[in-house]
């Protein structure tokens, strides 16, 4: 018994320290880079300064161009709704070209060390090309220069890496365009006072933690009355997503107007959790998503608006990417890229494609899509 | 047979003043004490309707304890139920997409888990191998099949009379604590006053004492594991109902919780002790620690710190009281 | 009792023997029908790769090979990798340590971990899952909220030497594994410090009765386990070139996995490292071997769980024909 009491003192005493700011404010995305907050209205972002191709190279890629390839697409893990509909997406592109022959292949759980061993059996079985979605942007480096030392061809999507270690990157939409998205619709939906909560995935996740500090960014600048309560962790597990959504729609009670979900197995937790508690309209749901598992929530009414990209395309558009690096269509300093029935996608950011603007699914076109 | 008695249930049949310092006892304290607790720095955590949600979202893991312990009281092990929650589920919520009848939805879970469980319980007690290698190698079996099998894709678009977990009793008690409940309190009457579930101290215990008595460890073994899968389907049903969307993943460590719920409820891994209700108040316990540290702000950051600190005091508690009370029986 | 202990350790020895024996005929079948289909996986390059890959969980596994000879298990392992990884970065960036000197107390911190679970293992005697389980959660957790999510980068060339350099074309961690497996193959085959750790899994009991200092070895053993964990993180870190606080989740059932293929008994009292050895790297060849003639992941993980019980299955049959 004494020593139960010591530990619990031990531990009582560990929270009253650990006890400061649960509230997010002040949270930068623990990636030490700036953030880049959009203007307040729909005026189209100034044209950023173009910058120079910063990615890498394959290096003596055997001349393929107009050749079958082999291509094997590496997401963070397979198994969940979003990753099924970009391996989708790619497979689609391939049958498209008709000279591709792609398979994905990947953990079953976003773990980096799982991630960098698949990709490094892929180099050894000696693929064309290699497509990525990184669970780490640094800790997957050091495998893809290895695969462009080799002559293989790696291209990003959804999550990058640092640029060197590939040499083109498919961005679904730019952070900042994603955060706009999300304020703007939270505050539209849940009043320009609105106080609302978070519930992420985890705090290491690279894109999470940049969109959430993106929007804290456009917040402070255009939606400076809202109120930021707390984000919360509920990994990727759709149970606790649930309870911890509960959890923070109990704790704040008529406080709270605005739940945003990070990742989409969080939306759709969060928006069953409000459901539940009989806070339809009271509470707004926001949040990333695929339209499958919303459209429960978007029919009955709970849920107005999720943002997304179509992830379909995301993966379709990075098929034709890496065909078109191998076939020497895509070379640095290019401004634009063909992607086959999505048109031309534009080069930003250097080493960048850019799909475009996020998508928001509403009642009215959420049932045109199926992933 | 009286040496079963003393062996399994020494600590059922103590008096009752004796068992007011027993491990359930302790838990019930401390889920009490930390919700007056939390509920001083914050009173919205002591509002009905939040001792209901923390109790409706981690019912499936109390459930799924249940099992657990009988399988840890027989002093074995099971690594493979977090993925094979995850299994039926996905196998409940096919067939409901299918448009099997609902109450073929909601038996099948049951009946796959306990053919699952009941192989690997046969392994374990007639090849010999060790519960933690065959549960091992079934952990990877259930795992990557149900991705080969599903191919990663969600199940959505579920009817509406499949949501088990959304019916509520008598219009105001959630099924899945009502299920918690009842099953909690079959299974400790069960495993103290059935003789065969007597024999699963027994076999835990002193498995040659109880082999002389007339109870086949075996067999008992066998019964327990296929026990533990008809828990893990009814847990599994209860995790699939609850959510309009089923994951072809499941949580990871997921195994871990449950195995921790049954531990800190003073389920001996040495086999011969514990009792489920022990477990289901450990997993509400577990729960509710989850939920008050958001309630009083600490840092996201330190969450699963404080959580495995507050763990690590009660089972060190469990020990040394369990140790006193041993000295105390020898003076 | 020491004549006992040893005549049976003799003809445990022979019946273990026979156990690496089939694993090692097993292995080396296996290695030949995946080699037959793919002409990528028995090169000297990939073998070498392979053997980089491996590193970290082979670290883990031969210490774990003492803690369940002694009849315990310590599931922390992975969560003291990802506490290790957080340790080196922070004391390097945030606490300013010359990085020879994080090295070193990242080591300390690693073996300071083990030794924790080491102590409320012996001295308030909880059973070493249930410890090893709570600490799970509490050092994955401390290195949570020491990180604050953030990673730590841009460490200096000649770290990553451990992990990514070679030394005459052998990667540099596979010779730090090659030395590790010789200094615990050799402790626990040729010392008394060995043969203690075989005689408590045997009768913990009868070992107090024989006067060895059980509490100090069993201290000693999860102290090792912690402090190689360490080990494990640096050459983590080093391959990956960053940390992150999730790192090492799950190496503990990877590790356990090799060491049970190895015949190590999980009631302890029997197995040897040389076992583990064949099982860790059985299962990264069959991981790496299946991978390259075309087996997706998903399927590789089954064939994984199948071969682990299969190969106990047949090793215990023989085992009893011959008892």
């Amino acid at each position: 018994m004494r020593s139960y009491l010591l530990t619990t003192a031990a531990a009582a005493a560990l929270a009253l320290a650990m006890n400061t700011g649960a509230s997010a404010a002040g949270w930068d995305g623990a990636d030490d880079l700036p953030t880049s907050p959009l203007a307040c209205d729909a005026s189209a972002p100034a044209a950023p300064a173009a910058k120079p191709y910063d990615g890498g190279k394959a290096v003596n890629a055997p001349d393929k161009a107009g050749k079958e390839i082999s291509v094997v697409d590496v997401p963070k893990l397979i198994g969940i709704g979003y990753f099924n509909a970009t391996s989708k997406g790619i497979a689609d592109a391939a049958k498209d070209l008709g000279n591709v022959k792609v398979k994905t292949d990947g953990p079953t759980e976003a773990k980096i060390d799982e991630q960098i061993k698949f990709i490094d059996n892929y180099i050894t079985s000696g693929v064309d090309g290699i497509l990525f979605a990184a669970n780490d942007p640094v800790a997957i480096a050091p495998v893809l220069k290895k695969a462009l030392s080799k002559g293989i061809h790696v291209v990003g999507y959804d999550a990058n890496s640092t640029p060197d270690a590939r040499e083109w990157f498919v961005n679904q939409a730019e952070f900042n365009g994603i955060a706009k998205a999300m304020m703007d619709s939270m505050a539209k939906e849940a009043g320009e006072d609105a106080a609302f909560g978070i519930v992420t995935s985890t705090f290491t996740t690279p894109n999470q933690a940049r969109w959430i500090a993106e929007m804290q960014a456009y917040g402070a600048k255009c939606h400076p009355k809202m109120k930021w309560l707390e984000t919360v962790e509920a990994q990727e597990d759709n149970v606790l997503s649930f309870n911890q959504a509960t959890t923070l729609l109990n704790k704040y009670g008529d406080k709270i107007k605005g739940l945003f979900g990070m990742t989409s197995v969080a939306t759709p937790a969060g928006a069953e959790a409000v459901t539940k508690a009989g806070l339809c309209g009271k509470v707004a749901e926001v949040g990333l998503a695929t339209p499958n598992a919303m459209k429960p929530y978007v029919h009955s009414g709970c849920v107005k608006s999720v943002v997304l990209w179509n992830p379909i395309d995301l993966g379709y558009a990075a098929m034709y990417v890496m065909r078109a690096v191998v076939d020497g269509k895509l070379k640095a300093g290019d401004a634009s890229v063909d992607a086959g029935k999505l048109g031309k996608l534009n080069v930003v950011n250097g080493s960048e494609i850019l799909l475009g603007a996020p998508y928001i699914y509403s009642k009215d076109n959420i049932d045109k899509f199926d992933f | 047979m009286s040496t079963i008695a003393l062996s399994g249930a020494s600590s059922a049949r103590a008096p009752f003043w004796r068992r007011l310092s027993s491990q359930e006892m302790l838990l019930a304290v401390a889920i009490v004490g930390l919700a007056l607790v939390v509920g001083l720095v914050n009173p919205r955590f002591l509002s009905a309707n939040n001792l209901a949600d923390i109790l409706l979202g981690n019912a499936y893991i109390a459930v799924a304890a249940i099992g657990m312990s009988m399988v840890i009281i027989t002093g074995n092990i099971d690594i493979s139920v977090g993925a094979l929650i995850g299994v039926l589920a996905t196998v409940s919520g096919s067939l409901a997409v299918a448009g099997a009848p609902i109450a073929v939805t909601w038996l099948a879970p049951l009946v796959f888990g306990m053919l699952v469980m009941g192989l690997q319980g046969a392994i374990v007690a007639y090849v010999g191998i060790p519960a933690i290698v065959v549960t091992l190698g079934m952990l990877s079996i259930l795992r990557g099949g149900l991705i080969s099998v599903t191919g990663g894709k969600w199940i959505t678009d579920l009817p509406d009379a499949f949501h088990l977990a959304d019916i509520e009793i008598f219009g105001f008690i959630p099924m899945p604590v009502a299920i918690m409940v009842v099953a909690t309190i079959l299974a400790a009457v069960w495993m103290r006053w059935w003789p065969l579930g007597r024999a699963i101290y027994a076999t835990g215990g002193n498995p040659e004492a109880a082999r002389l008595s007339g109870v086949s460890p075996r067999r008992t073994l066998v019964l327990v594991f296929v026990l533990h899968g008809f828990f893990a389907g009814v847990a599994a049903l209860l995790f699939a109902t609850q959510l309009r969307v089923i994951q072809s993943t499941t949580p990871s460590g997921l195994e871990f919780t449950i195995i921790t719920a049954s531990v800190v409820g003073g389920v001996s891994i040495l086999g011969g002790v514990g009792t489920v209700v022990g477990s289901t108040l450990a997993a509400i316990l577990i729960a509710e620690i989850t939920s008050a540290l958001v309630f009083i702000n600490i840092s996201p950051f330190w969450t699963h710190a404080l959580q495995g600190a507050l763990i690590l005091a009660t089972v060190i508690a469990d020990i040394e009281r369990r140790r006193r009370r041993l000295a105390g029986a020898i003076r | 009792m020491t004549a006992v202990a040893s005549s049976n350790r003799a003809s445990r020895a022979r019946i273990f023997l026979r156990h690496e024996t089939i694993l090692a005929a097993m292995l080396v079948v296996a290695l030949f029908g995946l080699g037959l289909f793919n002409d990528r996986f028995l090169t000297i390059d990939n073998l070498l790769n392979q053997g980089r890959l491996m590193t970290e969980i082979g670290l883990i596994a031969l210490p774990m090979t003492f803690v369940i000879v002694t009849g315990g298990i310590d599931v922390s392992v992975g969560a003291i990798v990802g506490l290790c990884a957080i340790v080196l970065g922070y004391s390097w960036k945030n606490l300013g340590f010359p990085l020879p000197l994080a090295i070193v107390f990242t080591l300390v911190v690693g073996a300071a971990a083990g030794l924790a679970n080491g102590l409320v293992i012996t001295r308030i005697k909880v059973p070493p899952i249930i410890t090893t389980i709570a600490t799970l959660t509490l050092f994955r957790g401390l290195a949570e909220g020491i990180s604050q999510a953030h990673s730590v980068r841009g460490y200096p060339d000649w770290f990553y030497f451990l992990g990514q350099g070679d030394v005459f074309g052998v990667p540099t961690q596979l010779l730090v594994l090659f030395l590790a497996i010789i200094v615990f193959g050799v402790a626990l085959d040729r010392t008394t410090f060995g043969r203690t750790l075989y005689a408590i899994g045997s009768n913990e009991t009868a070992a107090r009765f024989s006067a060895l200092p059980v509490e100090r070895v069993k201290l000693a053993a999860y102290t090792l386990s912690g402090l190689m964990a360490s080990l494990s993180a640096l050459v983590l870190v080093s391959r990956v070139t960053t940390t992150r606080s999730d790192m090492g989740m799950g190496y503990e059932l990877d590790a356990i996995a090799a060491v049970v293929l190895g015949g190590t008994s999980i009631f302890g009292g029997s197995g040897t490292i040389w076992g583990t050895v064949i099982g860790a790297v059985m299962i990264q060849l069959l991981k790496n071997g299946l991978a390259l003639t075309g087996v997706k992941g998903d399927a590789t993980i089954m064939v994984i769980g199948v071969v682990l019980i299969a190969s106990v299955l047949i090793a215990s049959s023989l085992q009893r024909r011959r008892v």
